[in-house]
């Protein structure tokens, strides 16, 4: 039986529609089924105005089979086969004749008990109680309240449309009743009117200007595109966050291709687009990667005939080009290195100062760095850049578009002629502002990146702000992420512990919190981020546990360490190695560390596992510093038949105090070196 | 049918004629008419009409229109969109009726636009001062791209769940005016039928901006924002919250003033924002107290 559910709303931001109909969809699967109702296709579809789910639900729950279990056997039935008082009890308190109770058979042994079969209930019924707790649950990253209800939602609800098997199925939620009606376009047809099913349903909001499926406008829109630009033999300048904003936003796409003068084209793509995006929404449109004066708009209409939309877009964008062109030719008369000192006015963080204050750190931060990755080329670059970055943030431009931060100063400072690698850096030292952001393509860029995050991160850390769930005021996953991310592709290597310390000392005495503290919890928080990464990427969790839970001082060789498991993994010695890493953490647990005494090493086999390990070890050591960890770990495989006969041959737990320690403590030399390839402990051994 | 309901909508284009076509709508539909209030502000929703009515529980609807003051925003001017000063249409209706968005939207076609030839889009936007604990959740309205409106449902004030929820729509006079006569600078505007925006308020941006800019007196406007301060401290422990909440605004406007001076610094920044904000919440909190008791 089809259930059609529609909330109509104010305009909802479509991020909150994406999120609902998704929580939407796993909701009524989840529920229903738990409620031993079949569930089939559950679609879902959405505007910024309205959430809709349609979907096949069986009309009743499947009936439920219950044992229930009486006295033994033993108890209830004499050997003459009579009940007993004990199972004539039983039988009644459950409202059943003594002779329909059955014999059940247990693990414990033979029980009298009976079988019920409950009636599944009509799921019509339980749809008009979990209905109003499924709305209700939904969540959204910022909830109001409207009116004079207590009742919490994304946006102001209008109206709900609610029918089952094409009859209204009726529940109230935050003061609305559901009924049979919904209402069309808000210009076009804002009139209520009444559905008799969801067939109809979508026919006739066609009609009445609205396109309820998101994939359907997002063709209607990219077709539309299409046909508009083939008359220019240009292109679309990529913009699929916006397209993707854009398809919820509208329940009737109309694309309008308008003009701007020439004399704009004089700005750089990134402003124009930017001037473009923001606010208005529009598309640029280039050809040769160029932009050339057109530009695509969507509309919530269904057609422009006397062109307003379109004319009314480009007066509004031209003005906003004016804007962004006195703005670019205002801000290059001043040189940055003059705005510089503006800096101390704009307050980075209350607690942690200007940023000039930041400018200042980011120096000393970006050379200790630069030393320490060997960039000495770059060195001098990257602290005039660091010197540089924040600057365009006193720029007109920038307070008009401050996604362009770093943009415009990069450049600026192109154009006052800085050399490639200083521009460049300022240019890109946001990125990567996700994890599906680009990470910068200069050295200068990706360094400079790296300490302004961590700068951001310690800082804020320092002054006693957490992440916690939902919590992250200050983005401070993304910027893990961003530093993370530019370290894998850089696959640079250094200590992060020691950054970090520079960090904090560069910082001194601003930051509250104890210096030991801030560290370790920025070093846990990485791990997490981390993990968070490598799972994403798809690595396997216990793998991920074993790379990352041996620290993560050196963050690309975390990555190289998973690698390794991860190509070793379907060897034939992987598993074996495992179980040796888990018996020696077994026997090792709990007891304290011991020194080897070659002199005590009195069995055979406990002699030739100390010298295959001394040899292994000598071999592996240079191994992991370089990074190496696949060869390491193959050369490590190699101790298996030594420690097998040790442990087959020699009895480590020893009553003879001095040869239990001396044995303990090989193992734990062994142990050890495990340890710095992989915790092998942590890995799950499938089958 | 009686003569007055014959009045009908003015459709000549001019300021003054939106400012007595949305009178008209919003006195339709309940609203009490009142008038600017006669402090410096920089919004609608900072006038005593708003700030204190919003907070109590008593039903509420009044629309105004109110000049905003915005030095930093000065042009001397020469820029065909930014002003020190413009003028804002604000509404308030508590709670907000459940077809708010239509009766808006009915607004816009009260003073002439036909909907059906246009692009109405409600992007989110909402509102947050974080200085007074208030917050709001809302959109700016896009007519063609141009942003005409914003339009809040009030949320929190003072820190505290406001109950029933007030909804706030503000139009840009100047912005909803340009797209009515299809102009390109706000000082071609006509006020009136004989009167241009340039006419009477030319001199004053040039001449305000100048003072903003160059003349304000910092020392002086340094002491006057204390010395408010220090009154508006002293009116709140005797319980006169309106004439406290006058020094608050005027606390706010000298901030601004010296802020287009470029006279503040990291840290006075910081001090004086927490200053006005320790201000406004306590009036907003011993309001609502006062209220709640009454």
């Amino acid at each position: 039986m089809v259930l059609f559910l529609e909330i109509n709303t104010e305009e909802m931001p479509p991020a909150h529609v994406k999120i609902a109909l998704e929580q939407l969809g796993e909701k009524f699967k989840e529920e229903l089924s738990a409620q031993n109702i079949y569930v089939g296709q559950v679609e879902t579809y959405g505007t910024c105005r309205r959430l809709i789910v349609a979907g096949n639900f069986a009309p009743r729950q499947d009936d439920r089979e219950e044992e229930i279990i009486g006295p033994p056997k033993a108890v209830a039935i004499g050997k003459d086969g009579s009940f007993s008082p004990a199972a004539k009890g039983f039988a009644k308190a459950q409202g059943v004749r003594v002779s329909e109770l059955k014999v059940i058979k247990t693990e414990r042994g033979e029980y009298l008990g009976l079988k019920k079969i409950e009636k599944g209930k009509p799921t019509r019924d339980i749809l008009s109680e979990i209905l109003p707790q499924i709305i209700s649950s939904l969540s959204f990253p910022k909830m109001m309240r409207w009116g004079e209800s207590s009742f919490r939602f994304s946006r102001p609800i209008k109206n709900i449309l609610c029918l089952f098997g094409e009859k209204v199925l009726s529940f109230t939620i935050g003061g609305i009743r559901a009924g049979n009606l919904t209402r069309g376009h808000k210009i076009y047809s804002p009139k209520k009117i009444r559905v008799e099913s969801f067939g109809e349903y979508r026919e006739t909001l066609r009609k009445m200007k609205v396109v309820i499926d998101q994939e359907e406008r997002r063709r209607m829109i990219l077709n539309q595109m299409v046909q508009k630009l083939a008359s220019l033999k240009a292109t679309l300048h990529p913009d699929e966050d916006l397209l993707e904003h854009i398809i919820y936003d509208i329940e009737y796409p109309h694309v309008f291709l308008g003009s701007f003068p020439e004399e704009y084209l004089n700005l750089p793509l990134e402003v124009l687009s930017t001037a473009m995006r923001e606010g208005q929404k529009l598309f640029s449109i280039v050809k040769e990667k160029k932009q050339i004066p057109f530009f695509l708009g969507v509309a919530d209409a269904y057609q422009d005939s006397k062109s307003l939309i379109q004319k009314g877009n480009e007066r509004v964008l031209k003005a906003r080009l004016e804007d962004a062109k006195f703005f670019w030719e205002q801000d290059q008369k001043i040189t940055l290195k003059d705005r510089e000192k503006g800096l101390k006015k704009i307050v980075f963080q209350e607690k942690l100062g200007s940023y000039e204050d930041k400018a200042q750190r980011l120096k000393k931060i970006v050379a200790y760095f630069a030393d320490k990755i060997e960039a000495k080329k770059e060195k001098k670059q990257v602290i005039q850049a660091a010197e540089l970055s924040k600057v365009d943030l006193l720029t007109e431009m920038v307070r008009e578009f401050p996604s362009l931060q770093g943009k415009v100063g990069g450049l600026y400072a192109k154009k006052e002629g800085y050399p490639a690698p200083v521009w460049k850096a300022v240019c890109e030292h946001y990125q990567p502002v996700s994890l599906d952001d680009e990470s910068p393509s200069s050295l200068t860029g990706s360094i400079l990146s790296i300490a302004d995050k961590l700068d951001s991160i310690v800082g804020v850390v320092g002054i006693g702000i957490q992440v916690t769930g939902s919590k992250d005021p200050f983005g401070l996953r993304r910027n893990a992420h961003g530093v993370c991310k530019v370290v894998l592709e850089r696959k640079l290597c250094f200590s992060f512990s020691r950054l970090l310390d520079k960090v904090l000392v560069v910082y001194g005495e601003k930051l509250r919190k104890p210096k030991d503290g801030i560290k370790s919890y920025c070093l846990d928080f990485f791990s997490n981020r981390l993990r968070y990464i490598f799972e994403r990427q798809g690595y396997r969790y216990d793998l991920i546990n074993a790379a990352v839970s041996v620290g993560i001082d050196n963050i690309y060789h975390s990555y190289l360490r998973l690698k390794a498991l991860d190509s070793l993994k379907e060897s034939p010695n992987f598993a074996p190695l495992i179980l040796i890493s888990k018996r020696v953490n077994n026997i090792l647990r709990d007891q304290p560390l011991f020194r080897i005494n070659t002199g005590l090493l009195a069995e055979k086999e406990e002699r030739e596992l100390h010298t295959t390990f001394s040899i292994i070890k000598n071999n592996v050591l240079p191994l992991i510093s370089r990074g190496d960890f696949s060869q390491a770990q193959r050369i490590i495989f190699r101790i298996r038949s030594s420690i097998d006969k040790f442990f087959d041959n020699v009895l480590v737990m020893t009553d003879e105090k001095r040869l239990r320690r001396n044995r303990l403590a090989l193992l734990q030399a062994i142990s050890k070196l495990f340890i710095q390839v992989a915790d092998y402990s942590q890995i799950v051994i499938e089958g | 049918m009686g003569l007055i309901n014959q009045i009908p909508t003015v459709y000549k284009m001019s300021i003054q004629n939106l400012i007595m076509n949305l009178q008209k709508f919003w006195a339709d539909q309940g609203c009490y008419l009142a008038q600017s209030y006669d402090l410096e502000v920089g919004a609608g929703t900072m006038t005593p009409d708003t700030f204190f009515r919003v907070l109590d529980k008593r039903p509420w609807k009044v629309a105004y229109v109110q000049p905003s003051r915005r030095p930093t925003d000065g042009r001397y001017g020469e820029n065909p969109y930014r002003v020190q000063k413009h003028f804002q249409y604000q509404v308030i209706v508590k709670p907000s009726p459940s077809d708010i968005q239509q009766i808006y939207i009915e607004s816009l076609i009260a003073l002439g636009i036909d909907l059906q030839d246009h692009d109405i889009r409600f992007d989110e936007d909402d509102w947050e001062a974080p200085s007074i604990g208030a917050w709001g959740v809302g959109w700016q309205v896009l007519l063609d791209g141009l942003e005409i409106t914003q339009f809040t449902y009030f949320q929190q004030a003072g820190g505290i769940d406001l109950f029933p929820v007030p909804v706030e729509i503000t139009y840009g006079l100047e912005r909803l005016e340009m797209f009515l006569e299809g102009k390109d600078n706000i000082f071609d505007l006509d006020w009136s039928d004989d009167v241009s925006y340039h006419d009477l308020r030319f001199f004053e941006e040039k001449e305000f901006s100048e003072y903003n800019f160059n003349h304000a007196n910092v020392k002086k406007l340094k002491e006057s924002f204390l010395w408010n301060e220090k009154e508006a401290w002293q009116l709140i422990n005797n319980d006169l919250l309106l004439p406290a909440y006058d020094m608050c605004l005027k606390c706010s406007h000298f901030f601004n003033l010296l802020d287009s001076r470029g006279a503040i610094s990291v840290t006075e920044r910081v001090k004086m924002i927490a200053q006005i904000r320790g201000l406004a919440n306590q009036i907003a909190q011993k309001y609502i107290a006062r209220e709640n008791s009454a």
